[in-house]
């Protein structure tokens, strides 16, 4: 908990609700945002990003060089890396049709790294 | 940048929906792959923030860090999509404090309250109907 500050009600139901593994495409809305009150608001918070906060956050505190991040900072990368996501699925999707697939292989992803600059950091990181 | 965190991963179904709404299908290997490349962006965002935080000599990251860690790392296409998601951020974060803080108070309120005067109150706090207030109403 050390590493975030943030309004203590509102962390915690962060952490209750971003803990779990459960399937979030079960879930039909997303950003609904329409102001209720209560858990209904709580629950609505986390379809602003798909990912758990929770997660990101463990994520964040790997780096031994971060103390704190505040709440706002660890919801701005959860958003960014679904964004991140998106763009690579996307850049990806190019090669596969390439190769006249529908399905994404592994070797689309490396194709799309290799080309486009922004994903030079993640050459030689993954398995 | 830091260790490798394999337990750290991201859910397997959540970045399964954003590819398919984004793209297509993805393989399992390819569906790993992208997982793994979105946790090594996390790190990747984090350290990057954090070192604009450090420069400014500030202990905390904030949402601005990151902002410049985006355009550091040559994303800045995604700064206007985040902007409008930190201010939809705020504003439910505004909405959920004094959710909690008007909770706060009416618990002070009852808590606090053993009299009569207190039907006028409770007519006042009509969508607080819970068992305290039918306690307190079989008293008089």
């Amino acid at each position: 908990m050390a590493a975030t500050e943030s309004a203590a009600p509102a962390e915690s139901e962060l952490d209750r609700g971003g803990a779990e593994d459960e399937p979030r495409g079960a879930e039909p809305e997303e950003d609904a945002g329409t102001g209720q009150a209560g858990p209904i608001a709580a629950a609505q918070q986390h379809r602003l990003a798909k990912l758990p906060l929770s997660r990101i956050k463990s994520l964040m505190k790997a780096d031994p060089d971060v103390s704190l991040a505040s709440q706002e900072s660890v919801f701005i990368i959860a958003k960014a890396t679904e964004l991140f996501v998106e763009m690579i699925a996307k850049d990806a999707l190019v090669y596969a049709q390439q190769g006249k697939r529908k399905t994404l292989q592994r070797k689309d992803l490396d194709n799309a790294i290799e080309a486009i600059d922004e994903f030079a950091f993640l050459e030689g990181t993954l398995d | 940048m830091a260790e490798r965190p394999e337990d750290l991963n991201l859910p397997n179904a959540v970045i399964t929906r954003i590819i398919k709404e984004a793209s297509t299908c993805p393989l399992r290997e390819a569906r790993r792959a992208i997982s793994q490349a979105a946790s090594v962006f996390v790190l990747y965002a984090t350290s990057c923030a954090n070192n604009f935080a450090m420069k400014a000599k500030r202990k905390t990251l904030n949402a601005g860090d990151v902002m410049s860690a985006m355009e550091e790392m040559e994303f800045e296409r995604f700064l206007q999509p985040l902007r409008e998601a930190l201010e939809a951020y705020k504003k439910g974060q505004k909405g959920k404090k004094e959710a909690s803080e008007q909770k706060r108070k009416d618990k002070e309120k009852k808590s606090s309250s053993t009299d009569e005067n207190d039907k006028s109150r409770d007519e006042e706090e009509d969508e607080h109907m819970d068992d305290e207030q039918e306690g307190e109403n079989e008293g008089e």
